[in-house]
């Protein structure tokens, strides 16, 4: 099942409190760690929460989200894949 | 105290045959993680002697130090004014506020009585009261390293001739903040940790206590102590890196190691043994390990985490470490590593396996923790002679000061959202100078890391070139985002945690977020002593700075107010028209004189200590006037603060110090202007420091914890 993206980078920015960003200014592409957003692990485990409280998934070991969290499509793939029906 | 047993025999019996204590949680109800192991004590406290009137943690470590005091046959009768305390504690009473939170949310009825022994430095104050201890007590949070950090100050101290002896160690109890944090952090290993084991899934956590009873060797061979170890090095380092993750290469790790075999004069060859801090996290143990590769370059003595056996016990792992560490030198014996089996390609390190008998002369403990914040110990066998230093008598300047808050306060009235109604709060406000904080530090970081790392810079300016430590206090931390982060937890029943609230709720946090900006990688130290919180973390700046172990020292304290401290304060009555509750931060940076061309100001004498009950003003006098020179004092800041007892007790001591200095001492006070917190005596440094630059005389600044803790600074021109 697709999910929408704009939905979902809406939810990163609430859940990661980020400032003055809108959902059109993150690249649905460029990566989400490392570079740009100044994003870092505390970042990656408040996604874990977002996909559970969100989109029902449950994360128990941060390796299985961590090329989930390479970029936006990524992690809309991720959330495509494992969202219980 | 562990969850393996009670007293050093059944410590060691647990600790030789690598038995696990972990088991599932009892303590409280976890819908979640309720069947995950845990280093749990699973036994009355109460029953087997602890005080009823204290936290969980100030139990543990009441009777760690019980068992201590008798072990080493001292006692404290006469001269307790040469003994004194300094314990590692970073959840402090949190469990028991929990219990008082937990009743509010599910029940709606406010009972505020377990939140009385809330402060890290209760458990502190207990010892002192219940043994006799009048000299220095100190209690330091920096969240896994307090307690190695705690041994290394009560050595200075005793060094630096302010104690004979020390009882020191740490102690922490398990707490629901603490389990669903690092739940939410994903850090705890479901099976029960195995550290540096190629399988190895994360921490498991613990809880306990342990004491150690320090002293001089004049004072070992005066009563005709048993010498069971020596302590011949200790080193302290931070990160700089990031708030939970260690630096990838270990970098401060390595720091702190080598500062420690400097420190006791040794080479890496001699050390025989590391109890290494091997939490069972994949990133300590790759990090802890490269650290140790280079430290030993590539000849890594044998080593082994003894954090199976025991849980993680935060605060206080430094400290029960320690013991394994003095037991192990004393039996000649290596501890095993229970939970290994595989060696991991990226650690390359195997561990002792099997309890081993092996000749052992020093050995080295490692503790590190959030921020970064790393402490090192090295113990030697009680036939060595360890060279160390005492601390320098050196002269020491204030480069610069930040303040935010008070001085410039507005008073506000803040909305109360439980039962107790509105108060008026010497409030911050809105921080006018976030604009110099970034957009990450805006979003992740607490109004308390905020307030440290915007008074940090105002006192300092960030230079690569110097060796930076860092040494600021708080009472109660960011109480904001630790009581969110609790509250969340207990509501939601442990779903949806809040990872990025978590790591702000050790007391080191501001300490760690001012490294990172500071590029500060010297000690890094958050004193948690009730009122007395600044002059402690004086102490411990200065201390590096007349050690050598840091060319700028930046110390100070900070506090906040958040809904739960202002309407707890208020049904017990503890503000009213004259004391009205306050929050603040400031930071000083020290150097050593002559390394500042126009300082603001001197800080010539810093002492602690406790006072005695019922309080003796005379007494006092004598004290102060046995330190200072009164001749060259004209004024004596006091922290009264309306509070009809504890201003009597300050307006006798400056009268008798008058009678001494056979001219009036001018009394005045701070409070008035910058309200009631656990840092406001950093405000009131800040207020002698622009006396003595008005009035080129000195000042003295005199501050008493309600608690029985008190202390001297001199602020000179």
């Amino acid at each position: 099942m697709q999910i929408s993206t704009h939905e979902l980078k809406s939810n990163i920015i609430e859940s990661l409190k980020l400032q003055d960003i809108t959902p059109e200014q993150i690249d649905d592409d460029a990566p989400l760690f490392g570079t740009g957003l100044g994003l870092d692990s505390i970042d990656a485990l408040e996604l874990v929460v977002m996909l559970e409280k969100d989109y029902g998934i449950v994360i128990k070991d941060i390796e299985e989200g961590r090329p989930a969290f390479r970029s936006v499509n990524t992690l809309a793939e991720f959330i495509a894949a494992k969202r219980p029906q | 105290m562990s969850a393996s047993g009670f007293g050093m025999e059944a410590v060691w019996r647990a600790v030789s045959s690598g038995s696990s204590g972990l088991k599932p949680l009892t303590l409280f109800q976890s819908p979640r993680y309720g069947q995950i192991l845990t280093g749990e004590i699973q036994c009355d406290l109460i029953a087997l002697g602890a005080p009823t009137r204290s936290s969980r943690s100030d139990k543990l470590g009441w009777l760690a130090a019980r068992e201590a005091i008798a072990h080493a046959k001292i006692n404290f009768q006469s001269g307790g004014e040469r003994a004194g305390i300094v314990l590692g504690t970073s959840v402090g009473g949190s469990y028991d506020s929990e219990i008082f939170l937990s009743t509010l949310i599910k029940r709606g009825k406010m009972r505020a009585r377990p939140t009385r022994f809330h402060e890290c430095v209760t458990t502190v104050d207990l010892i002192a009261d219940e043994f006799g201890l009048f000299g220095p007590s100190m209690a330091l949070a920096t969240a896994c390293s307090s307690s190695a950090l705690a041994i290394a100050l009560a050595a200075e101290m005793i060094l630096s001739g302010e104690a004979d002896v020390m009882l020191t160690g740490g102690a922490d109890s398990m707490s629901r903040m603490t389990w669903g944090g690092f739940h939410s952090l994903l850090l705890v290993d479901s099976a029960g940790c195995r550290p540096f084991d190629a399988t190895r899934g994360g921490m498991s956590l613990g809880e306990g206590a342990a004491v150690l009873v320090l002293e001089s060797e004049a004072s070992a061979q005066r009563r005709g102590a048993k010498i069971l170890a020596r302590l011949s090095g200790w080193g302290a380092s931070c990160d700089a890196y990031h708030a939970t993750s260690p630096h990838p290469q270990g970098a401060g790790a390595t720091a702190a190691m080598q500062s420690a075999l400097r420190r006791a004069g040794l080479e890496p060859t001699a050390i025989d043994y590391v109890n290494a801090h091997g939490t069972g996290t994949r990133d300590n143990d790759v990090a802890e390990a490269i650290a140790l590769k280079t430290v030993f370059h590539n000849r890594v003595p044998p080593f082994s985490s003894t954090k199976r056996i025991f849980g993680h016990a935060l605060a206080a792992s430094g400290a029960m470490e320690a013991v394994v560490c003095v037991e192990a030198l004393r039996r000649q014996e290596l501890p095993p590593n229970p939970g290994f089996s595989k060696c991991d390609p990226a650690i390359g390190l195997e561990p002792v396996i099997e309890l081993r008998h092996a000749p052992l002369t020093h050995v080295m403990s490692n503790s590190f923790g959030f921020g970064g914040n790393n402490g090192v110990l090295i113990f030697s066998k009680p036939e060595t002679s360890p060279q160390t230093r005492a601390p320098e008598k050196i002269q020491i300047a204030v480069g610069g000061i930040g303040v935010i808050g008070p001085g410039a306060v507005t008073i506000k009235e803040i909305g109360s959202p439980l039962p107790s109604g509105k108060g008026l709060v010497h409030s911050c406000g809105v921080l006018t100078d976030a604009a110099m904080l970034t957009p990450n530090q805006r979003r992740r970081l607490s109004r308390l890391q905020q307030m440290a790392l915007i008074t940090a810079r105002q006192s300092h300016a960030p230079d690569p070139s110097q060796r930076v430590a860092v040494a600021i206090g708080t009472g109660l931390g960011c109480l904001e985002d630790a009581g969110t982060f609790i509250e969340n937890l207990i509501s939601k029943d442990e779903r949806e945690p809040m990872p990025s609230r978590f790591p702000n709720s050790v007391h080191n946090s501001p300490t760690g977020q001012v490294a990172i900006d500071q590029a500060a990688r010297g000690m890094n130290s958050a004193p948690t002593v009730g009122e007395i919180t600044f002059e402690s973390a004086l102490w411990q700046g200065i201390c590096q700075l007349a050690t050598d172990e840091a060319d700028c020292a930046l110390v100070g304290a900070a506090d906040e107010v958040d809904k739960y401290l202002l309407s707890i304060g208020q049904r017990w009555g503890a503000w009213n028209e004259k004391i009205k509750p306050g929050e603040g931060a400031v930071v000083v940076s020290l150097a050593r004189a002559e390394k500042i061309s126009s300082p603001l100001a001197r800080v010539t004498i810093v002492r602690l200590g406790r006072y005695r009950k019922p309080f003796d003003a005379e007494r006092e006098a004598d004290w102060i006037a046995s330190i200072i020179d009164l001749a060259a004092i004209d004024v004596v800041l006091s922290g009264a603060k309306g509070f009809l007892k504890l201003d009597a007790m300050y307006e006798a001591v400056a009268a008798a110090l008058s009678k001494r200095a056979g001219r009036k001492l001018e009394h005045q006070t701070y409070k008035q202007q910058c309200g009631e917190f656990h840092a406001a005596s950093a405000f009131g440094f800040s207020v002698a420091v622009n006396l003595v630059r008005q009035r080129r005389r000195g000042v003295l600044l005199y501050t008493l914890s309600q608690r029985g803790g008190k202390a001297i600074c001199c602020v000179q021109p």
